[in-house]
Formats: structure tokens, C-alpha cells, sequence
């Protein structure tokens, strides 16, 4: 079996293993643990340097309550999910429509396609950054939620098409053909079939887009400006502070910032199902 | 009505030629059974028939009609995949539904063909499972049910059989056969089966490298194999070949000189060779008698079936023969074995490989 089970090695690797793991762990850890315990922090702890001591009491409720008061960071998450919501959908819907095509259908630019979909991952996109603020700016959509989106979907479809074609690529063509001699329509082959035993793909690819939308920080402060549109990413500027910056509140707001995302994983993870397709052929 | 007529078929996967001109006649309610070697291409064939796979050029008819531009739904075949192609996340009875929901029938109507197909299949106990619930013979089952309630009027199967424990094979060959029977559809059948080629078939096609070898009925392939091909795929063991030379011995008749030296006199039957042309001698395992004089071989492996003793023996010149004797039949590896032959049983090959006499008994 690989890999071989630690409890079957050498007796100093073992003890190595239980030692060095849970170091491993903790220095893995250590920034997202900073940022938990500096966000429950006095602010006099701060002003006094003790950035990594064990606070001197418990503020945590302050400190959020006051994450919540003195900026707009309701109305920031609502904004992230305005923002994040359809570019989900939309960047995970058009995908599957683009892996069924380049998946399913044999056309002679079929290859190019996908390679163009690909390629494009391969752009940095901060090279993108002043051509695309200036195509927004000239199309109206510059600091509107409906130009976020748009401009996220664009950029997301191209490794959701990549991450599908090749899912549907390995499932057994023999459905699609037994449903063609059926009878059944294109359109409907693609509802009733291909689309249900994608339910994996698309949990994945849904948490995994999410994250990264909600995360984006790049493209909020390039295209995004007023406060109606500013994303939780971005917004959390608001709480630097006027002369001092407030990292209690800052972390406090980092880690209600961070919950969506986990929250989404949570919620898609009955959906990451393996062996859909077993007993779909003699195997 | 629904024959099926294939002319000059042929099929290129960019330039390979895989199909190379295939005329086939399958008369409406026919078995017809394609055999032939991995590769010959079976699956192509049916799949073109299917619509599955475009036709590079030839013309394939079904029931009449020119099928050239008719979409796979609508030439009214169901199709039964080599691996079973059920839908992995719908239930037996919705697997089996599931092409007359698509296609607009209305519940009232599938429920009762639902039913029937179920039962003709015995599977009215499984129809709220999953295909991966199911057994390798009831998942097959699921598969051809769902091409019977399509009520199609050809029927193509490609190695259905094939991946199911031997007991399973025999029980659903006779289902397949039973169902063929009672649906009185054009069955086209792919398989490398010999036994499932033999017992099933009203016709047999024998597939060689993208062309037909020969046509017919089970026997007459059997017995009068066109050439060599077919000698050695129909019939298992293989017939046996021995090479030699020919040359008229008067009266019609043919003497045979085997490689070893041994002689056969044959009874041309109307056939005629020019002196010491080149041939093959062919003669199945079960016209061969141990114990007669004869050819004269020694035995390399003795294979105790029971009902039959199959010995495996080479002659002097070191060419295999195989020798099908009575299951008290005894002989020890290494020793010398005499094997009769019994010329009215022999076939002669020429040196294309094309039959020039059949063995037939009644001579
Ligand atoms: N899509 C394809 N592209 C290129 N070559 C193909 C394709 N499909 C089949 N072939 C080739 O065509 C030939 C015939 O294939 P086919 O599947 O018809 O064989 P078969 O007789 O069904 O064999 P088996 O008994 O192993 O199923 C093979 O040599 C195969 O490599
Ligand atoms: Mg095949």
C-alpha cells in the first residue's frame, strides 16, 4: 500500500513523526492563531508592544462590536456577496455549458477553443489591470457591482472550463451515446444526464470560485470605488484608523471576512461525492 | 418491416481504413451474429448502423429507407453497449423510462410497457435501485430492458454478454434467444464467443480486417468454411491444417502429399489441381481417430474432459495436431500415436487460402 502507514516504520521515524507534525502544525497555524488572539485583544495591549503575549483580557466583544459600529462592514458583506454570488453562478454555469461543448462535440476548432481557455490562465493579470479599468471606464461599468461581476466572470471561466471539459471529458461517452440512440435531445441529454453527475465538479469548482472571488482584493480596489460598491476585501480599509492603525479591529474584521468562505465549504461539502458513476458500465 | 442492407460500407478514422467495403443483406427478423478478431471492427460496424459513427462512403438502408442523413433517434434501432451505459444516478425503473420521458410519451403509456419489459426480465423486484446495486447479469438485464420498451425494430448488441460469469452467459443467452422469439425484431449481435455465435445465430458474419471473410449459417460456416480464415475462427479447437502438395490421381480423384510424406486420396468432387501444386490440408479435431493407421504422431499433451479426450500431438515434420477422441480414450505424453483420418472429412485449401473441396460424409 501507498503511502505505507506510519505505524508500520521504523520506531524513531515514528517517534520523529509525533514530534515534528504537530510543530509543523503550529507554524502552519501561527498566522491565522495571531490574527484570532490579536483580534480579541485590548487595544492598550497594542500601545503597550504586547503584539504576541497572552492578552491581558478578553475583548473580543468590544472589539467586533466595534468592527460593526465604526465602519460600514454590514453593508461591505453585502457587497462581497453581491459581488461573489453571480460570479459564481455565472462563471460556474457558463462552464458547464463550455466543458459540455468542448467535451462532447467533435468540431474542427474544438482543440484551438480550449487551448484559448486555457492560455488564458496564463496571463497575469495585473498586466490586465490599466487596459481593463479603461475598457470599464469607456463601457459605463467602472465602480458598479454589475462591472465587478462581469469582469470576474470573464476571468474565472477560463480555468472552470479547463476544470470541466475535463470532468466531463471522464465520464463514460457511452451515456451520451445510449441517450442519442434514445432519442433524447441534445439539450435534454445535458440536463438529465451530464449535469447531475457533475454535482461534484460543480460543488468544487463553486467553493473554490467563491473563495477566490471573495478574496480578491486586486481587482476591488482597481475597479471598485465608492462605498456602494467596495467589497469586504477592500473596505477593511476603513478601520486603519485616522493617525494609529487599530489591528484589533482589523484582525477582528479579517476573521468576519474569513467566515463566508468557510461557511460555503461547510455547506458544498456533502456535494464532494466520489464513485457517481459507479455501475454506470461493467467496470 | 425492418431489413437491413449495407453496401460498399467503408469507414476511415482520419487515414486509416478500418472498414473496407462491407455488403451485408440482414432479412427483417434475422439473428445475425458479427464475429471476428479484436480489432476486425465489429463496433464500428454496428455503430454505424447505429448513427453513432458517419458512414465514409457506401449507403446503409434500414427497413428501405436510406439512412444516410437520419439521426440515430430516428431510425428506430436500440442499442445495447459493450460496457452497459446505464445512468449511473437514476433507478432501474427510471434507467429504463427514461428514453420514452425524454421523447414526450406520456406516463399512462410507459408505465404498462415499464411493466412488461420488467417482468420478461425479471427485474420487477429491482426497479427502485441503482445500477451499482445491481449485479453484472441484472445490470445487463437493465440494459437490454431499456432498449425493449423502445419497441425498436432492429436491435444491435455489441458484446453483451461479455464480463458475466459462465452460468450467467448461458441463462441470458437463452433469454436473449427467448426474447428474439417473442419480439420477432432484426437482431445484430457482436460477440467472440464461439458458443454464443453457434447457438444464436440465423446468420453469421465473419469479420477479418474491415472486411467480410464469409456469410451464412452457423453449419455451413462450420462445414464449409470459404477459406482458411473462417476454417480456423469458426470451431473450437481450431480445425487443423497441414501443408502439403496435390496432384490428379485419375477418376476425379485427388492425391494429397503431407509435409511428413504421409498420403490422403480425396474425392475431388468436380475440383481440380494441376500436379504438385502447393495446399492445405484441413480436417477438424473430431474427424481424427486415434489408434487407426494413418498419420503417425507423438503426443505432447493429453486433456481428460471427461465426455472427450482431447490430445495435442506432433508430426513428424513438428506441425500440431489436435485430436478429439472418446473420454476413455488413454494416452501417455511421449508416446508414438497413430490418427486415422477419414478423407471424405477433409478439406483442401489452395494456396491463397481458398477452399477447393469440402469434407462431407455423405460422399
Ligand atoms: N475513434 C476511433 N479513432 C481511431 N481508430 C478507431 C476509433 N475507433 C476504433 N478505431 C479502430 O478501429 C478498429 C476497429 O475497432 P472496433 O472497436 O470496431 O473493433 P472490434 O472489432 O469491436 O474489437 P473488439 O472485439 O476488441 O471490441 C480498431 O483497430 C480501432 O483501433
Ligand atoms: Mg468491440
Amino acid at each position: 500500500m501507498f503511502p505505507r502507514p506510519i505505524q508500520k516504520s521504523a520506531p524513531w521515524l515514528q517517534a520523529s513523526y509525533k514530534v515534528l507534525l504537530p510543530i509543523a502544525l503550529i507554524v502552519w497555524l501561527l498566522p491565522l492563531i495571531g490574527i484570532a488572539v490579536t483580534s480579541i485583544r485590548p487595544s492598550s495591549d497594542l500601545a503597550a508592544g504586547n503584539y504576541f503575549g497572552w492578552p491581558t483580557r478578553f475583548a473580543g466583544v468590544e472589539n467586533y462590536t466595534a468592527v460593526f459600529q465604526n465602519s460600514n462592514i454590514g453593508w461591505y458583506i453585502l457587497n462581497s456577496f453581491k459581488v461573489t454570488i453571480p460570479t459564481v453562478i455565472g462563471a460556474v454555469g457558463l462552464s458547464c455549458l463550455t466543458g459540455f461543448a468542448l467535451a462532447v462535440y467533435k468540431f474542427r476548432l474544438n482543440l484551438v477553443v480550449f487551448f484559448m481557455f486555457v492560455a488564458g490562465n496564463f496571463v497575469p493579470f495585473q498586466i490586465l489591470a490599466i487596459p481593463v479599468r479603461n475598457l470599464t471606464v469607456q463601457l459605463g461599468l467602472y465602480d458598479t457591482i454589475t462591472g465587478l461581476v462581469l469582469f470576474h466572470v470573464a476571468f474565472q471561466t477560463g480555468f472552470c472550463t479547463l476544470f470541466m471539459r475535463n470532468f466531463i471529458k471522464a465520464l463514460p461517452f457511452a451515456l451520451i451515446e445510449s441517450a442519442r440512440v434514445e432519442g433524447v435531445s441534445e439539450w435534454k441529454i445535458f440536463r438529465h444526464i451530464v449535469l447531475p453527475l457533475m454535482r461534484p465538479a460543480i460543488a468544487a469548482l463553486a467553493v473554490l470560485i467563491f473563495t477566490f472571488v471573495w478574496n480578491d482584493y486586486f481587482w476591488a480596489t482597481i475597479m471598485a470605488q465608492s462605498a456602494d460598491v467596495r467589497p469586504v476585501t477592500a473596505g477593511m480599509n476603513e478601520l486603519k484608523g485616522q493617525w494609529k492603525v487599530a489591528w484589533e479591529l482589523i484582525t477582528a474584521a479579517s476573521i468576519v471576512a474569513a467566515l463566508p468562505p468557510v461557511a460555503m465549504f461547510f455547506l458544498m461539502q456533502k456535494h464532494f461525492i466520489a464513485g457517481l458513476t459507479l455501475g454506470a458500465t461493467k467496470g | 418491416m425492418a431489413e437491413v442492407t449495407l453496401r460498399a460500407i467503408t469507414k476511415s478514422f482520419g487515414d486509416v481504413k478500418i472498414i473496407k467495403g462491407v455488403d451485408l443483406q440482414i432479412a427483417d427478423g434475422e439473428f445475425c451474429v458479427f464475429v471476428g478478431p479484436s480489432g476486425c471492427g465489429k463496433s464500428t460496424l454496428l455503430r454505424m448502423i447505429a448513427g453513432l459513427e458517419d458512414i465514409t462512403s457506401g449507403s446503409l438502408a434500414i427497413g428501405g429507407k436510406e439512412m444516410a442523413d437520419v439521426e440515430p433517434s430516428d431510425r428506430g434501432v436500440a442499442m445495447v453497449f459493450q460496457s452497459y451505459a446505464l445512468y449511473p444516478h437514476m433507478t432501474v425503473k427510471d434507467n429504463i423510462s427514461f428514453g420514452l420521458r425524454m421523447t414526450g410519451h406520456k406516463p399512462a403509456e410507459i408505465e404498462p410497457k415499464l411493466r412488461r419489459a420488467a417482468e420478461m426480465l425479471q427485474l420487477t423486484h429491482l426497479l427502485d435501485r441503482k445500477p451499482s446495486q445491481l449485479s453484472g447479469g441484472q445490470r445487463q438485464r437493465v440494459a437490454i430492458g431499456r432498449a425493449i420498451v423502445r419497441e425498436p425494430q432492429v436491435f444491435l448488441f455489441d458484446e453483451p454478454l461479455s464480463n458475466l460469469d459462465a452460468a450467467l452467459r448461458v441463462q441470458m443467452r437463452t433469454e436473449i434467444g427467448k426474447l428474439h422469439h417473442d419480439l420477432g425484431a432484426t437482431m445484430i449481435y457482436v460477440t467472440h464467443d464461439q458458443v454464443e455465435a453457434m447457438t444464436m445465430a440465423d446468420k453469421i458474419v465473419v469479420l477479418n480486417g474491415g472486411v467480410i471473410e464469409q456469410v451464412g449459417s452457423p453449419l455451413e460456416l462450420y462445414h464449409r468454411p470459404r477459406n482458411l480464415f473462417v476454417a480456423g475462427f469458426i470451431g473450437s479447437p481450431k480445425m487443423n491444417v497441414i501443408p502439403g502438395t496435390a496432384s490428379p490421381a485419375g477418376e476425379g480423384r485427388i492425391e494429397v502429399t503431407l509435409k511428413d510424406g504421409a498420403k490422403v486420396t480425396l474425392d475431388g468432387g468436380g475440383a481440380t489441381v494441376s500436379s504438385g501444386q502447393s495446399v492445405t490440408l484441413g480436417i477438424r479435431p473430431e474427424h481424427l481417430t486415434p489408434g487407426r493407421v494413418g498419420l503417425k504422431a507423438t503426443v505432447r499433451l493429453a486433456e481428460y474432459l471427461g465426455s472427450e479426450t482431447m490430445f495435442y500431438a506432433a508430426l513428424a515434420d513438428g506441425s500440431e495436431i489436435a485430436v478429439k477422441a472418446d473420454g476413455l480414450a488413454k494416452a501417455a505424453i511421449g508416446s508414438s500415436l497413430d490418427i486415422g483420418l477419414n478423407p471424405a472429412a477433409c478439406h483442401l485449401f489452395d494456396a491463397n487460402g481458398m477452399a477447393i473441396i469440402h469434407g462431407d460424409l455423405t460422399r
